[in-house]
């Protein structure tokens, strides 16, 4: 019976059978390292925590905060009565350099703002998506410090995202806040330490002021 | 033991097609999501396939590992007090007919997001109706005009203020020949301060005042009845019987909503009884579907079932009438009740509750008809309890009809120069005997200020650009009386003006602003203190307190009367209606009122309350009426009468008088904007001067078309398990029982429903700290549709358009669920009159919820304190808690409602709720915002919540309090009390799914005791757990 060999040329050459493991391990390996580049390249460790983004002014929080020794409220106002920490106007820059350093080159977008009435446009660095909804207050007057977020802002001369805020970072936290708890009083002090051993301190913090983070859904997304 | 024999309930249906189980009705019934077919997109070949594919697996990898930068922009200088983020509310007004209702506007970021009520106004009391929540769109439509625009020789220019201010100077000037102002009533004292300057500085001006639903039947009838026109106002607080002749007080009223409010108080359980609510009307209303008994009759044949009543009263119940009405008598000399139970049951009433009882007549009713309920009234001392009256605030006003009669004789013999049309739309809505268009084009110059260049400004030579209320300084009146501030919550997108700057302007007056308008109107009124403490503190409050109207002592006055005698015998003697010469009646429709609010979407797609159609007007038929003339549902037939001719499509709806067809105005518009346009069909086309309500015999003709109405009735009907099975478990739904049954055994409600032993898969959860509910009091809620929107506009819940509505997709989280009831064993094709059960439905928070039980994302989960939580970022789409969910009140996103959407439409979003794009389910979430923030603001201040700190926005806007909402481990909250109530039921207890959200059964009071809604039940003996409902 003659064979039928019209097919053959759909039919790899026999020398390369000796290949077919190793297109398997590759295969297989490639997947897993796939999927490993992809799950560690994508997550927010990778990808927020370090964007530095350069803003219209150069204002240094190293300088006015860790130098000058400025509280974090005098002009994130609304931190501790909404949900958001709320930038400063222009009017609060001018308040001191409307006399410090009034003819700063530094500073001309700061002085035509608050001539024209046209905002500073400081680009956002810690972004969460739109369909959470962070509220600064409940946070900052429980006793989570400025730091435990956003880092030593003290030490930035431009603001970089210190910390990936991502959902199980937040989630860290809420299952047990006695890591992360201080004394309301000092909450903006970047550079606290605790005087003792903080699990314990948390833990009493926790039940002296009735600190329950919620881990529901609709606590964030809604 | 003994069992007594079951008493049959009512049966329940919500369309004649559910009840004569057509074949149609049982497919829509079976598939969860109708229409769901695959035939809309084209056929896809592998290699389109491929393309698609490739094409989204290349976007993958170019998306950036971050997403877009985004810009923080604050003030430069901040406004003190003044947090970005932080909603505040303020108190301002609109007006709608003429009288204002007081608001507080949500505003955040500068931009008002929300009406809600102002709890000081005495016609808001905290709540709106449906058309004003629906509002706010009206101020961020992209429609609006945003130019002043001038046409001359067939060529538009845009102008500015300045242009036509150098115009009004050049053309009106001098005495005002040959001026004449058309303006909408205005309960406003600075448009009427400016009027009477108008008057002064231009004596032969003449100013005309015109609206198209229009009270002043009620006035002339009061005229004659007391002899100067005086405004009514009932008080359903103290009346213990209620008759309504083709009114509407709970809805179709300035003052609805302290009327519904004190009407719904009125039925709370109480040993000496609760009031009853008789209704003669040709088609349903809000009213009659709350009515103990209800009589459907002709609106021309309302005039002889009130002579009758009067008959029966004086003649078998020897009432004396005041001998003023002497001559009022032989009009109801000859008519007999006989036969007529409604009429001698009201009558009986009536009698044994002199003092407190009260007979209402609707507006478009005849003034005959007015003067004699007023006349009865006095005469079952009424007066000074039930109804009382004020004086009214231009008595020498003709009447809106005879106004807009009288401006087009003017302009027909030439006399009219120049024309100002302030606000309204005639060219729409002038009644067509009159052909307001073409007379229009006979004056020289004609100006039109509109929020809108609609059909009127489109007809002008002038169109000035309107500034809507929330962006305007002004005034007004509530019904009472009682002055109401109004301020605006933004400056006029553009450029817009009021009626008062207007007319100030043309007047070159010396102030033309509205805040110095306004300000010198009201300086009067705080007569000595400081001005401008008062001015601050009535701005707060949106009202100045006790400016309310006295309450004038009254007498009738007989020579009215007299004149009265002979018209009201004509009007008995009105021959009824037939199926081959129906009557027409016209009616302001319920949610784009007189056609204003036609490019509202909201209100477009809510469905009606008694009809439950969107996006269409319809002609109501009786059932039997139809069956007569050969017409089923859908139909569209031609109506004419005065020489002109309508297209309307048919709906059967039981409660409608035999011989009479209902139709709504305010539709059909040709300039409304995109949403409004050809939307329904214009019925003012039909109206008449000398018929503005009630079209004699008109003609109909089947065209041979029948059109797919998107009517919401039958959707999410609860599932297909026979007409039998599911119509028990629909009286054990909505549950109601008189108020003699209810006295007798307190436990009947919860005696309603029979089910084994509960057993839960899951083990049962202990709930501790906050968990919320909520109770919705059936007897209290109206279907009025309030909470629908309210709902829509805190929530982000988009609109699905005509044809989405019909594929059962409409995005409401909060729908009213309407049935019709009739006796058992009343068929189909029997159907004749029926009555009407409401039931708002909403996510009902189960705990033990099948939805959470097959998300395979999780995306639906149970919260600590009792919500379930809807996760839009999780959600994948697959619709599993939809088809599981027993009560159907989950909403999925099968499109991108909001791609299209304008930037400005975008301000009125509320950003403390995510904006939904197209794959995600969407539900009530008991206001989860609300809650949250009341919450952290309570924690940050380390206080406790208290009882109704925290209002979901259904809650806040019904006028009847019928919705409560709280802390069930709270043992002293309203919700708490509520639910031990022996009126509170859960609905599908059968299932085990613990709903938070439960209902307050509905108590009838019919004369004898009525029907309840189950089944009676047969005795069992003492069981302890019998009886007892969880969750």
């Amino acid at each position: 019976m003659t064979e039928d060999k019209s097919n053959d040329i759909f039919t790899f050459p026999k020398w390369t059978w000796v290949l077919r493991p190793g297109v398997a391990v590759a295969a297989v390996g490639g997947l897993v390292y796939a999927s490993v580049v992809i799950y560690l390249g994508f997550s927010p460790k990778a990808t927020d925590v370090g964007y530095m983004p350069t803003q219209p002014v150069p204002y240094s929080h190293a300088l006015h905060v860790g130098q000058l020794g400025m509280d974090c409220r005098y002009c994130h106002t609304g931190v501790e009565q909404t949900a958001r920490a709320t930038i400063p106007p222009t009017q609060t820059c001018m308040n001191c350099h409307s006399k410090v350093r009034a003819n700063s080159e530094k500073l001309i977008p700061v002085r035509e703002s608050y001539a024209t009435g046209m905002p500073v446009p400081w680009i956002r660095v810690h972004d969460l998506p739109d369909y959470v909804y962070f509220d600064h207050s409940a946070h900052v007057r429980r006793g989570v410090g400025c730091v435990s977020c956003h880092g030593r802002i003290d030490t930035m001369e431009v603001v970089f995202q210190a910390e990936p805020l991502s959902m199980g970072w937040c989630l860290e936290c809420h299952r047990s806040p006695e890591k992360h708890l201080r004394p309301a009083e000092f909450v903006t002090k970047l550079d606290w330490v605790p005087e003792e051993d903080q699990l314990a301190l948390g833990s009493r913090l926790r039940e002296t002021n009735n600190i329950n983070p919620p881990t529901d859904c609709n606590t964030c997304h809604r | 033991m003994s069992s007594l024999k079951p008493e049959k309930g009512m049966q329940y249906w919500r369309s004649l097609d559910e009840l004569a189980q057509t074949p149609e009705f049982q497919e829509a019934v079976q598939r969860e999501f109708p229409n769901d077919e695959w035939d809309r997109l084209p056929p896809a070949t592998r290699r389109q396939f491929l393309k698609v594919m490739g094409a989204s697996f290349a976007f993958a990898g170019l998306t950036s590992c971050r997403w877009p930068k985004e810009e923080i922009v604050p003030f430069a200088s901040r406004p003190d007090g003044r947090v970005p983020g932080v909603p505040e509310q303020y108190a301002t007004a609109m007006e709608i007919g003429g009288s204002a209702i007081g608001l507080l506007v949500t505003s955040v970021d500068g931009r008002p997001i929300k009406n809600e009520g102002n709890p000081l106004h005495p016609d808001s009391l905290g709540a709106l109706p449906a058309t004003a929540q629906a509002d706010i769109l009206q101020l961020y439509d992209p429609d609006r005009s945003q130019r002043l625009v001038y046409r001359q020789s067939g060529q538009e220019f845009v102008k500015s203020w300045d242009d036509f201010a150098a115009w009004t100077g050049e053309n009106i000037a001098g005495t005002g020949a040959g001026v004449a102002v058309l303006a909408e009533p205005s309960s406003s004292p600075s448009v009427a301060r400016l009027r009477a300057r108008f008057a002064e500085v231009m004596p032969d001006g003449s100013w005309y005042e015109y609206q198209p639903i229009s009270r002043d039947a009620e006035r002339a009838g009061i005229t004659i009845a007391y002899g100067r026109p005086l405004r009514v106002h009932a008080h359903l607080d103290h009346a213990e019987v209620i008759a309504c002749f083709d009114a509407d007080p709970f809805f179709d009223h300035p003052a609805a909503i302290p009327m519904s409010r004190q009407f719904a108080e009125s039925r709370q359980p109480s040993t000496q009884g609760i009031s009853r609510l008789w209704v003669a009307e040709p088609a349903f209303t809000i009213t009659g579907g709350r009515a103990d008994h209800r009589q459907a009759v002709a609106g021309s044949a309302i005039p002889r079932l009130l002579a009758k009543l009067a008959r029966e009263l004086v003649a078998n119940h020897n009432l004396a009438l005041s001998e003023q009405a002497a001559n009022l008598e032989p009009a109801f000399g000859p008519v007999s009740s006989e036969g007529d139970a409604f009429v001698t049951g009201l009558a009986v009433d009536l009698m044994s509750h002199r003092g407190s009882g009260v007979i209402l007549v609707g507006p478009s009713q005849a003034p005959e008809v007015h003067a004699l309920a007023a006349v009865l009234n006095q005469a079952l001392g009424g007066v000074g309890n039930t109804v009382s009256y004020t004086e009214a605030s231009d008595p020498e006003r003709p009447s809106h009809m005879q106004a807009i009669a009288d401006l087009a004789a003017s302009v027909a013999s030439g006399e009219i120069e120049t024309l100002l049309i302030l606000g309204g739309n005639p060219v729409y809505d002038a009644p067509a005997d009159l052909g307001f268009t073409d007379l229009l084009a006979k004056v020289p110059n004609t100006v039109h200020l509109g929020l809108y260049e609609d059909e009127t400004s489109q007809r002008c030579s002038w169109h000035l650009p309107r500034a809507h209320s929330l962006e305007a300084w002004g005034d007004g009146r509530a019904w009472d009386g009682t002055l109401t501030l109004q301020q605006p919550l933004i400056e006029p997108l553009y450029g817009g003006r009021t009626v008062a700057e207007v007319v100030a302007a043309v007047l070159a007056e010396s102030t033309s602003n509205g805040y110095d308008i306004v300000r010198e109107t009201v300086a009067p009124v705080f007569d000595g203190g400081d001005f401008e403490k008062s001015w601050e503190r009535s701005l707060h409050d949106g009202v100045v307190k006790g400016t309310a109207q006295p309450l004038v002592a009254v007498e009738l006055d007989g020579s009215g009367l007299a004149g009265a005698g002979a018209p009201l015998a004509e009007l008995v003697a009105a021959a009824e209606p037939t199926a081959e010469r129906p009557e027409l009646v016209l009616t302001a429709d319920r949610k784009v009122y007189d056609g204003r609010w036609a490019n509202n979407a909201w209100q477009q797609e809510l469905p009606d309350a008694i009809t439950k159609t969107t996006w269409d007007n319809v002609l109501q038929v009786a059932p039997p009426t139809a069956r007569d003339l050969g017409l089923s549902e859908g139909d569209v037939v031609e109506i004419s009468a005065a020489g002109s001719s309508v297209e309307l499509p048919v709906s059967l709806v039981p409660g409608q008088a035999a011989g009479t067809l209902t139709a709504s105005l305010g539709y059909g518009r040709t300039a409304a904007g995109t949403v409004g346009n050809s939307v329904g069909s214009d019925v003012y086309r039909l109206r008449t001067t000398s018929s503005p309500w009630l079209v004699p015999e008109v003609d109909l003709r089947a065209t041979g078309r029948n059109t797919i109405l998107a009517n919401t009735q039958d959707h999410f009907a609860i599932d297909a398990i026979g007409f039998g099975a599911r119509n028990s478990r629909i009286s054990t739904l909505v549950r109601e029982v008189s108020i003699d049954r209810y006295l007798a055994d307190p436990e009947v409600i919860h005696h309603m429903d029979h089910h084994p032993p509960l057993v839960s898969l899951w083990k049962d959860k202990q709930y501790e700290g906050e968990q919320w509910g909520m109770a919705i009091d059936l007897n209290a809620c109206n279907g009025c549709n309030a909470c629908v929107v309210a709902c829509q506009a805190e929530n982000n819940v988009p609109v699905v358009g005509r044809e989405q509505v019909i594929n059962q997709r409409e995005m409401h989280w909060l729908r009213i669920d309407r049935y019709f009831k009739t006796e058992p064993g009343v068929g189909p094709l029997d159907v004749d009159d029926a009555e009407i059960a409401f039931q708002p439905m909403t996510c009902i928070q189960c705990e033990n919820a099948p939805c959470e039980q097959v998300c395979p994302v999780a995306a639906t989960q149970h919260t600590e304190d009792g919500i379930n939580a809807m996760v839009y970022n999780r959600c994948i789409g697959t619709r599993y808690c939809s088809n599981n969910c027993p009560v159907k009140v989950r909403r999925f996103n099968f499109f991108n409602y909001h791609k299209n959407l304008e930037e400005v439409e975008k301000l009125q979003f509320n950003p403390e709720v995510t904006v939904r794009s197209r794959g995600v389910m969407e539900k009530c979430t008991y206001c989860v915002q609300r809650i949250q923030n009341v919450r952290i603001a309570a924690r940050n201040d380390n206080r406790p919540l208290r009882d109704g700190e925290i209002v979901p926005a259904c809650a806040q806007t019904c006028p009847t309090r019928a919705i409560a909402f709280g802390d069930l481990n709270d043992p002293a909250s309203e919700v708490s009390r509520l639910r031990e109530d022996n009126r509170a039921y859960a609905t599908l207890v059968e299932l085990n799914i613990r709903p938070r959200t439960q209902y307050l059964a509905r108590l009838t009071n019919k004369v004898g005791g009525g029907k309840s809604s189950g089944r009676a039940p047969a005795h069992h003996g003492e069981d302890p757990t019998h009886g007892k409902e969880t969750g």
